[in-house]
């Protein structure tokens, strides 16, 4: 390998993106070769300080995703609204002549004044269309809270949790995803965080069976104190025989065991 | 809603009309667009607006997207197009750079060498900034977007040899600014 062969791979080898046996003829012409040696240290020093660089970058304000979701709803709507149609099998009915034209847009005018005045609407209601158009809304909130949530940093998915308290409490799949993330989630915050967004879905038989069989799961005393503190704040009565093997359980840690006490006496009240 | 699936799969189920699964290329994808587009333009604003831009074309041109070809690469071609269609729009405006130096401290390192580690990213930045456009967005996409050679000829519409020179080329000219800069703090 001479120089010129050996500048030609030399960001491939600072990204160790080169075969073995690339890499092993860039390593041997190093070895012979000062100049080049000289320029793969000064560059690779450039190299590796260009990673760091995205970290002096500024993040894209939290306005950037409220309009990405609010133009994807709008989309899907006028999306949706188009399959219909109509406009096509409308136009396949209209004369090619213009006096027929004319005729039926005069007929048509008339028409529509008379029904408009007749069926005029005592009070104003929600167009369907608007209507339909919250529920697209809905829809794209229940997809962020879910896409966060499936994110590698924790705090992408903290952000996620979050946006469970904007989905409707009857959301299934949003319940189904923080319960799983109550259970399994690495991170003490997340999981923490998604207990206290579970009071919203409290009212779920699902909900309240699965806070107190997750108590157990939990390695965090935190965690476990938190899911406690739910059942008390939704009156889990049921949970009063798995509160009463928490109290003697002597593997417990002795402060969740405290609160598992201090439960009881409220959940019995 | 699969949100694990590649984004290549996403792209065409968008593209065969599903088009809520943009959400989740959405969240993949949006922040890495705008340093991108910040890197370029020095513009906060300008580059959310871009990225909003991105995603409009995506859903408009959804049909067109090839599965076959890399998803990556043919969204930094749209996003490449609504970097000069903007520029193009704005030509004679006056634009506002905006400075961007609050680097966080590596935690593991002590206090003076990520002192020094920062004021040399700062000098770093500014050497990547006097670049011109080409080579600096060369390294952007190579390196801040880790983008493979293959991926990076795609979106620049060249060969992989030629990507090649282009990266060491753009490397050595951000060695020479860095060292005039360098010289220029020290003088």
């Amino acid at each position: 390998m001479n120089c010129d062969e050996a500048r030609l791979i030399l960001p491939e080898y600072l990204s160790e993106s080169l075969s073995q046996a690339q890499d092993l003829a860039f390593a041997s012409h190093l070895a012979s070769c000062d100049a080049c040696r000289a320029e793969t240290e000064r560059l690779g020093s450039l190299w590796r300080g260009l990673a760091l660089l995205p970290g002096t970058l500024p993040e894209p304000g939290a306005q950037v995703r409220d309009r990405f979701y609010e133009s994807l709803a709008a989309y899907r709507h006028g999306l949706e609204s188009a399959r219909g149609g109509w406009r096509e099998k409308l136009s396949l009915l209209w004369p090619r002549q213009p006096a027929w034209q004319m005729a039926i847009s005069f007929a048509l005018l008339v028409l529509g004044v008379g029904l408009g005045y007749e069926l005029r609407p005592a009070k104003q209601e929600v167009q369907p269309d608007v209507a339909q158009l919250r529920g697209e809304v809905s829809n794209m909130r229940q997809m962020v809270a879910l896409s966060l949530m499936q994110q590698q940093s924790a705090g992408e998915r903290l952000r996620g949790v979050n946006w469970a308290y904007r989905v409707e409490s009857s959301d299934t799949e949003v319940l189904s995803a923080l319960l799983d993330t109550v259970n399994n989630d690495p991170s003490v915050n997340v999981r923490e965080s998604a207990v206290e967004a579970l009071h919203r879905f409290g009212s779920s038989p699902v909900t309240r069976t699965a806070i107190v069989q997750s108590i157990r799961k939990q390695t965090s005393p935190l965690v476990q104190i938190a899911l406690i503190d739910l059942l008390v704040d939704l009156k889990v009565s049921d949970a009063a025989p798995e509160l009463n093997k928490l109290v003697s359980d002597d593997t417990i840690d002795s402060s969740v065991r405290d609160r598992a006490k201090w439960a009881l006496g409220k959940i019995l009240q | 809603m699969n949100v694990n699936a590649t984004d290549n799969a996403l792209m065409a189920s968008v593209g065969a009309g599903e088009v809520q699964k943009l959400a989740v290329l959405f969240e993949r994808h949006h922040r890495g667009l705008f340093r991108y587009f910040v890197s370029m333009n020095r513009n906060r604003e300008l580059s959310e607006d871009l990225v909003q831009d991105v995603f409009f074309r995506m859903l408009r041109y959804r049909a067109s997207y090839d599965a076959q070809q890399s998803f990556t690469a043919w969204m930094y071609q749209i996003a490449r197009n609504a970097s000069v269609d903007s520029a193009q729009k704005r030509r004679g405006e006056v634009m506002c750079i905006d400075e961007f130096t609050d680097h966080k401290a590596d935690p593991a390192a002590g206090p003076e060498e990520s002192a020094v580690r920062s004021q040399d990213l700062k000098l770093l930045r500014q050497a990547l900034d006097r670049l011109p456009a080409d080579k600096r967005e060369i390294l952007v996409l190579s390196r801040f977007q880790g983008m493979k050679y293959e991926e990076l000829a795609a979106v620049l519409g060249c060969e992989v040899g030629t990507v090649k020179v282009r990266v060491y080329r753009a490397m050595r000219a951000l060695e020479q600014a860095y060292l005039i800069i360098s010289g220029e703090k020290t003088a």
